[in-house]
């Protein structure tokens, strides 16, 4: 979501883009793609398979987000097993009934015992962190590798954690 | 006491040993201690009296005999001959045949069950023929806790000599003329800190033995505390004359009891003989000890975490320079030395430094104790001159691997060395040459691995271990250890990738570039020896589907 | 007194002797990332963020307690040797959990800076994922384990500036923790005489105010080394 954050920009980006999937564009299917950005982390099998899709279907692949780059508050669960979490959220909290129990619906995703950021999965092309992500640095990405120009994240400016 | 005490203590000692017939050694080193040789040295002693032969047979606990997986050990003197595994039921009759009967008892001698063949003088087998004791000369022929015993041998003759016939500058001149390197590890000339030290003006100075011995394997500073102390304490007030010190420290590590427990006899037979304190010997020089006993953190046998660890302070180390010569322990200039370099001074000054510089190679002069462990079967204590190859040591002294397998890598310089491969083995074991193969001389341990051990394995055990000795105060030791150790368990369990296996050598390259002292600087060593001569075994560990599987 | 001369990076520099490398690089507008280094502060060399080549030198030296020496021909910006320093960084965000986003120090933070400045765009280790507590127990302060980098910044300032040795860290290697007293509850002791110090002197989001929202929490380290130059003044 953090896409629209650039506002009018991204116009500019639609006259060199299209943009077959994301939130504003409801498409279950994932098509081949040249420059995939991908917000959140890995914490499920669900996602896991997702994620080497999106790498094998993508020619270059961002890691968009503190969520994508480091893990980021979804990290936080990394300290505790797995089963601790589950038992936490799903059990013990106030909130549950006294019945409350484990998901275990063989539909739902299975959760990983520890949540990893985007490259410890696949190969990840551009990092582009913050919490949020800023704008500009989106947009400069996009501009850049939609003009066949590599845009260059190290800098001083182009960084952001949190 | 004076010099001529001295003298008169060495005469009527000799005198009082002369006038027995026989002499029995009881090896009471840790090992045999732990086999058992405690209840035979009672048992001997008993038997003797109930024997009515106290006046003939000399009973005497001594120390480390050498070939410590065969004890218990006891030596019949003068011929020499060590009976190994002794036990009480045994006694009777080795003293009734071998003494009485002059029959020494074939089926009980030492290497008796090897392929080796059992020599009447045990001196005369292989283990031994190879050696060259100097350290450990004394070792396993006198009793550690007799201070007579030491003199009479020779003992502080060459703190007399020094203290009255040579000046500090002529000290030096010896030690460096010797090309004693070190014996702690990295091999540092020891004449040339010493005359470093020296030359630092100051109100007070120290000399510091390190026998924080915590290499995992290494038992040499202990052998040597609890087999000899007198040797190196005597080292010690040399080295405090030559250097200016007026005080001493020994720094023990606490899981050597027997160790400490000797040192600090030895420190009082010393004082009361007037060899410690205000005017030794009736000479004008002033030499005091202190014992401190090491916590068990590994660290603190780095030399600035142990003067921090003796100033009552966090056994953590400190960037050098300045180098202890100059700020050491309390501030003042301070020498440090290992517990074997400080053993091998004495010997220096009796004979010369040229004579010690002959024994070893052109680079590192005369000996090196080694404690063999590991796939070999005789585990053990040895000393040989420096040059000597690995296939001496390990096939010659060390009888070579048991149980029909071949040899794959020795292990030197513990979680701070690396391997040496096969193709290796006629290396000539001194500080360059090891550095050369990516390994280093360490502190002397030499654990040998035969076809059954997995390499990826070790350097995982060893990382480990630094891991948990790591003392956390630099960040490339403190996280880069563990992220390494994290990535070869990773291999072990089959989990990793090509990716990773760059990572883990990226890290341990940057590992060893940044890291604040030795420990960290040393940790990625037995990793990048086994990568470097045993990729192999990494590869056939790396999965090269890995990543595409979950983690 | 006789001048030094030093070639750092290409550039010959003059100085008085004496100095350690990382004063004359400051003096000479050569920046080094540095992080346990306080001006006020003894210096312990334990981050090796400036660790700098020196010819003839066969290891690396740390700019902060190594001191120069006439004719030095110093490297400070190497390839190998910004390597390090993103390595450096990165260990540091790897070994416990910095979540910038929830965290007091968000914008204000010493080891943010540290990685935009390195170029550090991800951590390419594997996080440890280290289980840490928080002491909250005090009235004002709260340490929170999960963000300490152990620069030990906050044990140096209680000892040496207001001598009170309330801080101190337990356990080696990577389960070395900074604690306060005997590792009892910071709200207990009786040491700590609750004067801000080590809270200021932190770089992360480790020690800071009770009260302070998300991004909120602005530190003053540099105040030690003015406090420490007026007490100076006033002997």
């Amino acid at each position: 979501m953090s896409l629209l954050d650039i506002d009018e920009r991204i116009l500019d980006v639609a006259k060199l883009a299209d943009i077959v999937k994301s939130p504003i564009v409801d498409n279950k299917d994932l098509p081949e793609v040249d420059v995939a950005l991908v917000e959140g982390s890995v914490t499920s099998d669900e996602h896991y398979h997702e994620i080497q899709l999106i790498r094998q279907r993508s020619k270059v692949l961002i890691a968009l987000g503190d969520c994508a780059v480091t893990g980021n508050v979804t990290r936080l669960r990394n300290v505790f097993s797995k089963e601790e979490v589950l038992k936490h959220a799903y059990v013990d909290l106030p909130s549950n009934d006294s019945q409350g129990q484990m998901p275990s619906h063989p539909a739902l995703l299975k959760l990983h015992d520890k949540v990893i950021p985007l490259h410890e999965a696949v190969k990840v092309d551009y990092f582009i962190s913050g919490c949020p992500p800023s704008a500009d640095t989106i947009f400069y990405v996009l501009f850049e590798l939609l003009n066949d120009r590599r845009p260059h994240l190290e800098q001083e400016g182009k960084l952001k954690y949190g | 006491m004076n010099r001529q005490d001295l003298q008169l203590i060495a005469e009527q000692t000799n005198i009082k040993h002369k006038q027995y017939k026989h002499k029995v050694c009881v090896c009471c080193g840790a090992g045999c201690i732990f086999s058992g040789s405690k209840k035979i040295l009672q048992n001997l002693q008993d038997t003797v009296k109930a024997q009515g032969k106290k006046k003939d047979i000399e009973v005497v606990p001594t120390g480390c005999m050498g070939p410590c997986n065969e004890g218990p050990l006891i030596k019949m003197m003068p011929q020499n001959t060590i009976y190994q595994k002794v036990k009480n039921e045994m006694v009777p009759a080795i003293l009734q045949s071998h003494i009485i009967e002059n029959k020494p008892i074939e089926k009980w001698l030492l290497f008796k069950n090897s392929k080796q063949k059992p020599f009447i003088n045990s001196l005369q087998a292989p283990f031994f023929k190879k050696q060259r004791k100097i350290v450990l000369k004394d070792c396993g022929d006198i009793n550690p806790e007799s201070i007579e015993d030491y003199i009479v041998s020779g003992g502080y003759k060459a703190l007399e000599r020094v203290l009255f016939e040579m000046s500090s500058e002529e000290v030096i001149a010896q030690i460096k003329q010797s090309r004693l390197r070190g014996r702690g590890g990295a091999g540092f000339p020891t004449g040339i800190k010493w005359e470093t030290v020296n030359k630092y003006v100051a109100d007070q100075k120290y000399v510091i033995c390190n026998g924080d011995e915590g290499d995992p394997g290494a038992f040499m500073d202990r052998s040597v505390l609890e087999g000899n102390p007198h040797r190196v304490l005597e080292g010690m007030i040399i080295a405090g004359y030559a250097t200016g010190a007026s005080k001493g420290y020994v720094y023990i590590r606490g899981e050597y009891p027997l160790a400490i427990k000797r040192f600090e006899l030895a420190c009082q037979q010393a004082r009361k003989s007037g060899l410690l304190g205000l005017n030794i010997l009736g000479s004008t020089f002033h030499f005091e000890v202190n014992i401190r006993i090491g916590a068990g953190a590994y660290v603190c046998g780095e030399e600035t975490a142990l003067i921090a660890s003796i100033e009552g302070k966090r056994g953590n180390p400190r960037p050098r320079p300045p180098f202890p010569a100059e700020v050491g322990l309390w501030g003042k200039p301070t020498l440090i030395n290992n517990v074997e370099t400080l053993a091998c001074v004495a010997s220096i000054i009796t004979h010369g430094g040229e004579w010690y510089a002959q024994i070893g190679t052109p680079k590192s002069g005369g000996t090196k104790v080694f404690s063999l462990a590991g796939k070999i079967n005789y585990s053990g204590l040895i000393e040989v001159p420096m040059g000597t190859s690995l296939r001496e040591i390990v096939f010659n002294i060390g009888g070579g691997i048991p149980g029909g397998q071949k040899f794959k890598a020795a292990q030197t310089g513990g979680p701070s060395g690396g391997c040496i491969p096969a193709e290796h083995l006629d290396v000539k074991m001194d500080y360059e040459n090891l550095v050369a193969l990516g390994s280093i001389m360490g502190s002397g341990g030499l654990i040998v691995m035969d076809e059954t051990s997995d390499m990826v394995d070790v350097a995982r055990f060893f990382m480990e271990f630094c891991v948990d000795e790591s003392c956390g105060k630099c960040v490339p030791c403190r996280v880069g250890t563990k992220v390494l150790y994290d990535i070869l368990t990773k291999i072990c369990q089959r989990q990793a990738s090509m990716k990773d296996l760059e990572k883990l050598e990226e890290l341990a390259l940057f590992v060893k570039a940044t890291s604040l002292c030795g420990l960290g600087m040393a940790a990625p060593n037995p990793l990048l020896s086994t990568l470097r001569y045993f990729k192999n075994e990494y590869l056939n560990y790396v999965n090269l589907q890995a990543a595409l599987q979950p983690s | 007194m006789a001048k030094v001369f030093l070639m750092i990076d290409g550039r010959q520099v003059e100085s008085e002797p004496g100095k350690t490398i990382l004063e004359i690089c400051r003096d000479n507008g050569i920046d080094i990332p540095t992080m346990c280094h306080l001006d006020g502060l003894t210096d312990v060399g334990a981050c090796r963020l400036c660790l700098v080549e020196v010819e003839g030198v066969s290891k690396l030296l740390p700019a902060c307690t190594t001191r120069i020496q006439a004719n030095q021909v110093i490297h400070t910006q190497t390839d190998k040797l910004k390597k390090y320093r993103r390595m450096i960084t990165e260990l540091f965000f790897a070994e416990r959990n910095h979540i910038c986003a929830v965290c007091v120090s968000n914008g204000h933070c010493e080891l943010q800076e540290l990685g935009y400045k390195v170029g550090m765009n991800h951590v390419h280790f594997h996080y440890l994922n280290q289980k840490c507590d928080l002491d909250a127990s005090h009235p004002w302060y709260v340490m929170d384990h999960n963000r300490c980098i152990l620069c030990t910044r906050c044990v140096r300032v209680c000892a040496e500036v207001e001598g009170a040795h309330h801080w101190n860290v337990m356990n080696r290697g990577v389960q070395a923790r900074v604690i306060s007293d005997f590792n009892t509850p910071w709200g207990e002791s009786i040491t700590c005489t609750s004067c801000s110090k080590c809270v200021e002197v932190c770089p992360t989001g480790a020690l800071w105010s009770k009260q302070t929202l998300q991004g909120k929490m602005e530190k003053h380290p540099e105040k030690i080394a003015e406090l420490m130059e007026k007490r100076k003044m006033s002997l």
